[in-house]
């Protein structure tokens, strides 16, 4: 990396034009090699009782979300204790806001964050490479090798950053020998697929969507849940409005046996609502972040559901503090690669 | 303020949301040609945008022929300082509802200068009224229940009106606002899209207010923006069309279709100006960094916009924040506005950064525009500099 990261970092915040919730994740990004600034051998632990294929010809794309998400989940819950500072409607949104949150102790946060986390959450990952390779896909998976794909700096406007970044990202993923990526969080699938290669000047790694490959050998697989369940599903922004990958999660749980679809009249598909976690919401704007996830899951819950289904780390986290301020304990929050896992006992 | 009047905030907007929802699917429903039409109108706006010069000069030239007035303001100091020369002090005007107004503040200058202003649209009224600010488009009090009309209308008039008798409240606004119509020495509107070929102002309503505003005093003084220009009458009434259907509405009730100063010929064919209608007819075309703005390619996507307002239903944001989150004007057009027009840069970021970047507006916006690509353009512009967006 040829970024000087602190000093990056310092130089963005001295600008006071982005919110220091982003600089600090786009600084662990150049720091790290990931948004929450761990170590990366804490990331790649979910896979360490996976069997996974020498050759890298074809790869499981992990990300950030799910390897970090317990940790990300505790920094959130953290920062949201911290900062009190109430966002309402008779107050403007404004950078005195963005400013006030330059007192957040974001090192002490930092480090309580990394005394706690654990493994359990990373469960999608685990479903979503035993599923694979039921399918009979030869799988590699880069481990602590494997590159954050810098989506965010792209998104907050850091450019010049992200395009070395994706030139970066594009060398180390071509010295493995990756030809072909299976990845399954919405954002760095997004950002894989279509900013990498432009960033990077070079567009030979195909990068397909977890739910694309179950799709496509939908017809080999059976898919069975041992009890009749009601199952919303929530579409993912990144994967619904900008992957157009709509008809596919839902081809595949309408094809899973006992399985009935129940979803909200109008906030679906292209016109679901967003979590409130888009654009890195919830680290500018935390409180307001819970409102709009609070509103959504009232929308999902509506429809009667045993269970809610999506493909994002950032929106099961949201939804799930949706539901924890709604009240409602009964309604797990899951991966659609755990669902596809447990219909195939894998 | 307190939860509570947050939560009746809210309120209002969820029954905002819902019904726009639910008319804009029976619109579309109705009139299926319209998303074709849609498609029309944005190839129409995306050429207009380029020509925006050409056009206003065009319109003026065509104007002038008609016997108004035209004139091109190239920033929001000299529009503000042609209308004060048209108007004076101590005049009573009667205003429609116009954003471009409310973007450089029109009101506010006409009462600093000693006249005295009505804004006649209900929302614009209640929100006049109240001394607050719009946080809707296209419905300025979206975010005012009920219970806040009665009572701010019961302290006007001095009597008692039910909470929940939304019919009383229209009526006495009607009531409070007849007469001037008549005594106004001036009305003022905007407009919702201008053809250049034949000057012709087109302006749609359901209340009529805009109707009495722009017909009954005997001077008119209309303030557009640029970006409204069309090159042909036909080319306007697509655009017209498609503005109401995405505004969730099936047929408005009015729209005014206005090219000059009224007159007649009547008597020995003798044209005379100022019949029953205004006898002088001005026309202000506001540049005040539009020209800028139509020269970035991503960025310029912000002067299509038809102000149909149906974006803001989807944003789930504004469904919590309603017009705060914005300047100007709301969501992600409104920080483009802010960084370019207003070149207020900390107002930009901090509406850039506050959007979601879900992109559910743009499924809805008719003009497609792609609120997520912008909102990064604008970063990267707020984080590099302008030199690297410059124009192509």
């Amino acid at each position: 990396m040829n970024l000087r990261a602190n000093r990056t970092w310092k130089e963005y915040m001295s600008k006071k034009l982005i919110p220091p919730g982003l600089t600090y994740l786009a600084n662990n990004i150049a720091l790290s090699d990931n948004i929450i600034g761990a170590a990366k051998k804490e990331g790649a632990k979910w896979a360490k009782d996976l069997k996974f294929s020498s050759n890298n010809e074809t790869i499981f794309f992990a990300g950030c979300g799910y390897q970090y998400s317990s940790e990300l989940e505790t920094l959130m819950s953290l920062i949201r204790s911290i900062d009190k500072s109430p966002i309402n409607m008779e107050m403007t949104m404004n950078l005195a806001i963005f400013q006030r949150k330059l007192g957040l102790d974001l090192g002490g946060v930092y480090r309580k964050v990394m005394t706690r986390g654990g493994e359990a959450d990373a469960q999608p990952l685990v479903s979503a490479v035993k599923v694979l390779n039921k399918i009979g896909i030869d799988l590699g998976y880069l481990g602590e090798e494997e590159p954050c794909c810098g989506g965010l700096l792209y998104y907050i406007g850091m450019h010049k950053e992200f395009n070395s970044h994706a030139k970066d990202v594009h060398n180390r993923l071509k010295a493995k020998g990756v030809r072909e990526i299976i990845s399954l969080v919405p954002s760095c699938t997004f950002t894989l697929k279509s900013l990498v290669p432009k960033g990077a000047g070079s567009d030979d790694i195909t990068v397909r969507h977890f739910c694309e490959v179950v799709d496509e050998n939908l017809y080999s697989l059976k898919l069975r849940l041992p009890e009749r369940v009601k199952v919303t599903y929530h579409d993912p922004c990144q994967l619904s409005r900008s992957l157009g990958l709509i008809d596919e999660p839902r081809r595949i749980l309408s094809a899973i046996e006992n399985v009935e679809l129940v979803e909200p009249a109008w906030t679906k598909g292209k016109f679901s609502t967003c979590c409130g976690g888009g654009g890195g919401f919830e680290a500018v704007f935390p409180e307001l972040s819970q409102t709009l996830a609070v509103n959504r899951a009232r929308e999902l819950t509506e429809t009667g559901p045993d269970i809610i289904v999506t493909q994002c780390p950032g929106c099961i986290m949201q939804i799930e503090g949706g539901l924890k301020e709604l009240g409602i304990k009964n309604v797990p929050v899951l991966d659609l690669a755990q669902v596809v896992g447990m219909a195939l006992e894998v | 303020m307190s939860a509570a009047h947050n939560d009746r905030i809210r309120l209002a907007l969820s029954r905002g949301i819902a019904s726009y929802r639910s008319n804009v699917n029976t619109a579309l429903e109705k009139f299926p040609h319209s998303i074709q039409l849609a498609e029309e109108v944005r190839q129409i706006k995306a050429q207009s945008i380029i020509d925006m010069e050409k056009l206003a000069q065009q319109a003026c030239e065509v104007i002038e022929s008609n016997k108004g007035k035209a004139y091109i303001a190239k920033t929001a100091e000299d529009a503000l300082e042609l209308i004060g020369k048209l108007t004076g002090t101590g005049k009573l005007i009667v205003k429609g509802k116009s954003m471009t107004s409310e973007e450089i503040h029109v009101r506010e200058y006409l009462e600093e200068k000693g006249n005295e202003v009505y804004e006649t649209d209900l929302g614009e009224f209640i929100i006049q009224k109240l001394n607050s600010s719009p946080m809707h488009i296209l419905s300025p009090a979206i975010h005012v229940p009920k219970e806040d009309v009665a009572e701010l209308f019961s302290k006007i008039t001095g009597e008692k009106l039910p909470p929940d008798d939304i019919g009383k409240m229209v009526e006495t606004a009607r009531k409070l606002l007849r007469e001037k119509y008549f005594q106004a020495d001036i009305g003022m509107s905007g407009a919702n899209v201008v053809s250049a070929d034949t000057g012709t102002l087109f302006l749609i309503e359901n209340e009529g207010n805009i109707n009495l505003a722009t017909g009954a005093p005997p001077v008119h003084i209309a303030l557009v923006g640029m970006e409204k220009l069309v090159p042909t009458l036909s080319d306007a009434f697509k655009v017209a069309e498609v503005t109401w259907r995405y505004a969730n509405y099936t047929i408005p009730s009015y729209v005014s279709l206005i090219s000059g100063p009224s007159k007649t010929g009547d008597i020995e064919k003798v044209i005379t100006y100022g019949a029953h209608g205004p006898k002088e007819f001005h026309v202000i075309f506001l540049d005040d960094g539009r020209t800028k703005l139509a020269k970035n390619p991503v960025l310029r996507q912000a002067l299509y916009c038809l102000r149909c307002g149906g974006c803001l239903y989807e944003c789930p944001v504004f469904a919590v924040t309603a017009g705060k989150f914005g300047d100007k004007y709301f969501t992600g057009v409104g920080a483009v506005w802010a960084a370019i027009i207003s070149e207020s840069i900390e107002k930009a970021a901090s509406i850039a950064y506050s959007c979601l970047m879900c992109g559910r507006c743009k499924e809805r916006c008719p003009m497609e525009i792609d609120v997520p690509s912008m909102m990064i353009e604008l970063k990267k512009y707020l984080v590099e500099g302008e030199g690297d967006t410059a124009a192509e």
